[in-house]
């Protein structure tokens, strides 16, 4: 496991071709799988006009000034119905509401940690506390759907 | 371990329905079904989420109700939603069905409590309906359900016992209807006592 990247300390980073070496915009928001345990994608807001998404497969490395991606070409528009609610901002990390399984509102997604390396989620920061990543069930249009804290 | 507790059915209604799937809301509450027969709750018709409101061409029976809590009611997946056409008759069935509500209550004395006019349901991970809410003269008034309640399309006829578990707020109703259960729970035990074969 490497280091622990914060989406709200990547949110605005500049995305660098490595081939090219030309910025191809700036860190918008991230595509999580849909249990939400994993980054799968970046949301790349800025030059390109008609793509938007960068698979976590052609991101390089995550420096602390720009997130490194391996090609110019690597940005696509949003392939699944899951990519296109997190791009049009259907499905929100930060300000999502989090909901236990047993249908209670605990709390509001303040931050989410992951793995610089893997992408894995390590764990999400709530107006009440943090959540590790074990206790996540799935990221939708209405909730962080989380377990009970034991 | 659910946190179980009081609500009425028509609080139910617009409740958001989220499978723990995909966290999304796939639904939201539109009526408690509750089967007059068998005493139970059936499960809930359903509206659409979102800007183009209306009935839903799903339903949710309560076996596929993961839990009922305060800000959603949760499946486990998308498809725990039951469409019309293969849901039970009795989940969809309008015609045949007794709308319950603004049906008399009396007690087996002959004495009128009051109106049927909500459904007291226990939420949690195992929902279930646990009284009425009647509308009298005198205020609101809470009556446990019980399987030895009779009903017709013209009033139910409450058991004697249950005259001692009738409360005027949805706080005192929730400590009775414990009483309740567990005083039908011993009635049970010494009907088995009778039964036990004589010592030797």
């Amino acid at each position: 496991m490497g280091t622990t990247v914060s989406l709200t300390q990547l949110k605005g980073r500049r995305v660098v071709a490595t081939d090219d070496a030309k910025q191809i915009g700036q860190v918008e928001h991230l595509v999580l799988s849909r249990d939400a345990r994993s980054v799968e994608a970046i949301h790349v807001a800025g030059k390109k006009q008609h793509a938007d998404i960068v698979g976590w497969a052609d991101v390089s490395s995550i420096g602390n000034d720009a997130m490194m991606v391996t090609s110019a070409t690597s940005a696509r528009q949003p392939e699944s119905d899951a990519d296109a609610e997190f791009v049009t901002g259907d499905v929100v990390i930060i300000g999502a509401r989090v909901l236990d399984t047993e249908g209670d509102e605990i709390a509001m997604v303040t931050d989410l940690q992951f793995d610089a390396d893997s992408g894995v989620i390590v764990g999400v920061t709530t107006t009440t506390g943090t959540i590790d990543a074990n206790r996540i069930r799935s990221l939708g249009t209405f909730a962080l759907v989380v377990d009970p804290a034991s | 371990m659910s946190r179980a507790s009081l609500v009425l059915a028509s609080e139910l209604s617009g409740r958001p329905v989220v499978s723990i799937d995909s966290g999304n809301d796939i639904a939201e509450i539109r009526d408690t079904v509750y089967d007059s027969h068998g005493n139970h709750l059936i499960g809930f018709t359903l509206n659409k989420r979102g800007w183009f409101r209306g009935r839903c061409k799903q339903t949710l029976p309560i076996e596929s109700i993961a839990a009922i809590g305060r800000d959603a009611v949760i499946v486990e997946r998308e498809q725990d939603l039951i469409d019309l056409v293969d849901a039970p008759a009795t989940l969809t069935a309008s015609r045949g069905s007794i709308p319950i509500i603004g049906i008399e209550v009396m007690t087996q004395a002959g004495e009128q409590l009051g109106t049927i006019d909500d459904l007291v349901v226990e939420t949690g991970d195992e929902p279930r309906a646990v009284g009425f809410r009647l509308s009298s003269s005198g205020g609101p008034v809470f009556v446990p359900i019980s399987a030895q309640m009779a009903l017709s399309g013209e009033r139910l006829l409450l058991p004697a016992e249950a005259d001692a578990f009738v409360r005027h707020d949805l706080a005192g109703f929730g400590a009775s209807v414990g009483d309740y259960r567990s005083s039908l729970d011993h009635a049970t035990e010494r009907d088995d006592l009778t039964w036990a074969p004589p010592s030797r």
